[in-house]
């Protein structure tokens, strides 16, 4: 069973929080201008500051949401199509519609982005393993995300203990580049060969540990909807409808 | 009926050269501790897996004679329904992990999860078995950060906690000291005292010589002897087959072949103590441990 942890963000049920992302997307395509997706940031960093994850959303944004922005936003207000020049040096030229078209574009792009890295900072794999188990979704394929998680450390371990059993045989793992290149293939080869003997002995165990019962598994770790989740849906759904309504009516 | 019976059993890996198994009839009965000893690479291993179905289901290869588990072939058995009714704990403790719990707890939890057992029960069961276990101090430990030895006793408390009736057991301490082989040792016994049955592979004569009460002898794919505990540990033809006997037996031998008057070759500590005790020096003086 799951620990409350007495955050309401938090403790909303994965597809619940998958929803609050789902909305912020959709209607940043339903809502004219570039206003609103751009609000759409500073607000995924205010429920973030409420879940406790503000620092590593906003250090996320900036290194990946802010350079990817940027460097759209500039291409796009030079090399856009348009009529109206607002300044121009040699073959460059800024128009009035590039910069129309990449407010536009940009905002979209930053809500979305910022939506979604909400959704992972604010989920945890585990949960999010769990709720599409709960959808039907195989319980090999749960097994695969879940036990990719733990390979990857443990690879990592391998490969140093690969690296110093390569280093006593007299391979070179230190140094300048071109002897680290050198030393590239002998440390990955046994890795690799490693990693797949160790699969099988691995699929044995999940034989032993009856992985592959003919019955419908139970699970010790549980989320459960609350009430809470039932709110957080209908307000959700009751903006939908007012944003379309009012988007129609203007 | 024996529980399981072995006919004439070959087997041959899909990419191996000859027979690793070769014509093995063995019966084994419901309730009894079996101990397979023999040297390395002799077949214990690869017996094991034809018991619990890994051979031919999941090792595919050339497998001849017949297999027979409860009566049913195992070629007809499902993989899911051996689960059940045959545990087994192999050598390497570091792959026994399945990869997807945060806990020692939740880790021994993964079978029956697998198994659909209801989550009340579940965590009765599991608390059960760290209790007998004694691994209480590992429940909230991440199994990936384990050693060794502790990884073996998760391992064996992760089949233990699915109740089959027939554990298959390959070298389960070989990553442990000797107190923790005792221990584990004490734990395969509880399992027999339930009324399980047991075969286990291992290298630790003297512990078998202590606790088991049928011992297969295997060289190179055969087996080359089967009996009692008392006639097999006490038979100098076993060391000629690259296996070993307990020092208690080889003393005993010894004594016997320089004419002591040793009655019943000593198979324990005990009986070695009880034997040497009574014991009357070829030239009458007494020779008296206390």
């Amino acid at each position: 069973m799951k620990e409350k942890s007495n955050n309401l963000l938090l403790d909303l049920y994965p597809s619940t929080k998958f929803l609050i992302t789902l909305f912020i997307i959709i209607t940043v395509f339903i809502v004219k201008g570039y206003l609103y997706g751009y609000l759409m940031v500073p607000l995924c960093l205010l429920l973030a500051l409420y879940a406790k994850v503000f620092k590593e959303l906003l250090g996320l944004l900036i290194k990946t949401l802010l350079v990817l922005i940027t460097f759209i936003f500039l291409i796009q207000s030079f090399f856009y199509p348009g009529d109206t020049i607002l300044w121009s040096w040699s073959f460059l030229s800024l128009r009035q519609e590039g910069i129309d078209f990449s407010l536009l574009l940009t905002s979209r792009i930053g809500a979305i982005g910022s939506a979604l890295l909400l959704f992972f900072r604010i989920t945890s794999v585990k949960d999010i393993v769990y709720s599409l188990e709960q959808l039907g979704l195989p319980s090999k394929v749960t097994y695969v995300v879940l036990s990719t998680l733990t390979i990857i450390p443990e690879m990592k371990k391998l490969s140093m203990t690969i690296m110093d059993a390569q280093k006593t045989r007299g391979v070179e793992t230190e140094g300048n580049l071109r002897v680290r290149a050198k030393a590239f293939l002998p440390t990955l080869t046994p890795l690799i060969l490693t990693s797949v003997a160790s699969t099988e002995e691995r699929a044995i165990t999940l034989e032993a540990r009856a992985f592959t019962a003919p019955v419908k598994k139970t699970s010790l770790y549980r989320i459960e909807k609350t009430k809470k989740d039932t709110v957080v849906r209908i307000l959700l759904l009751l903006l939908l409808i007012v944003i379309i309504v009012w988007r129609v009516a203007l | 009926m024996s529980f399981i019976q072995l006919k004439n059993v070959s087997y041959k890996y899909p990419i191996g050269k000859g027979d690793v198994l070769k014509g093995i009839n063995v019966k084994i009965e419901k309730g009894g501790f079996y101990a397979l000893i023999g040297a390395n690479g002799s077949g214990k291993t690869t017996f094991c897996n034809v018991l619990r179905g890994f051979v031919p289901h999941f090792y595919k290869g050339d497998l001849r004679g017949d297999v027979l588990i409860d009566g049913k072939d195992i070629r007809e058995w499902e993989m899911g329904e051996l689960a059940q009714k045959i545990g087994f704990v192999f050598q390497n403790p570091f792959t026994q992990i399945s990869g997807v719990k945060e806990t020692v707890f939740e880790e021994i939890a993964f079978g029956l999860e697998n198994l659909g057992v209801d989550v009340d029960i579940i965590i009765q069961k599991v608390e059960e078995v760290i209790g007998l276990l004694g691994i209480d101090y590992l429940r909230d430990k991440n199994p990936q950060e384990l050693s060794g030895g502790q990884k073996q006793r998760v391992a064996l408390a992760s089949i233990i906690v699915m109740e089959p009736e027939i554990l298959v057991i390959d070298e389960p301490t070989s990553q442990l000291d000797p107190r923790g082989t005792e221990e584990i040792f004490k734990i395969i016994e509880l399992m027999k005292l339930k009324g399980k049955t047991i075969i286990l592979a291992e290298h630790k004569i003297e512990l078998i010589a202590e606790k088991a009460e049928q011992i297969l002898v295997f060289q190179d794919g055969e087996v080359v002897m089967q009996g009692t505990t008392e006639e097999i540990l006490t038979d100098p033809q076993v060391l000629e087959y690259g296996a070993a006997l307990p020092q208690y037996a080889l003393l005993g031998l010894e004594m016997k072949k320089r004419n002591w008057e040793v009655g019943q070759i000593p198979l324990t500590e005990q009986q070695a103590i009880t034997t040497v005790k009574g014991l009357s020096h070829p030239k009458g003086e007494q020779v008296c441990h206390s």
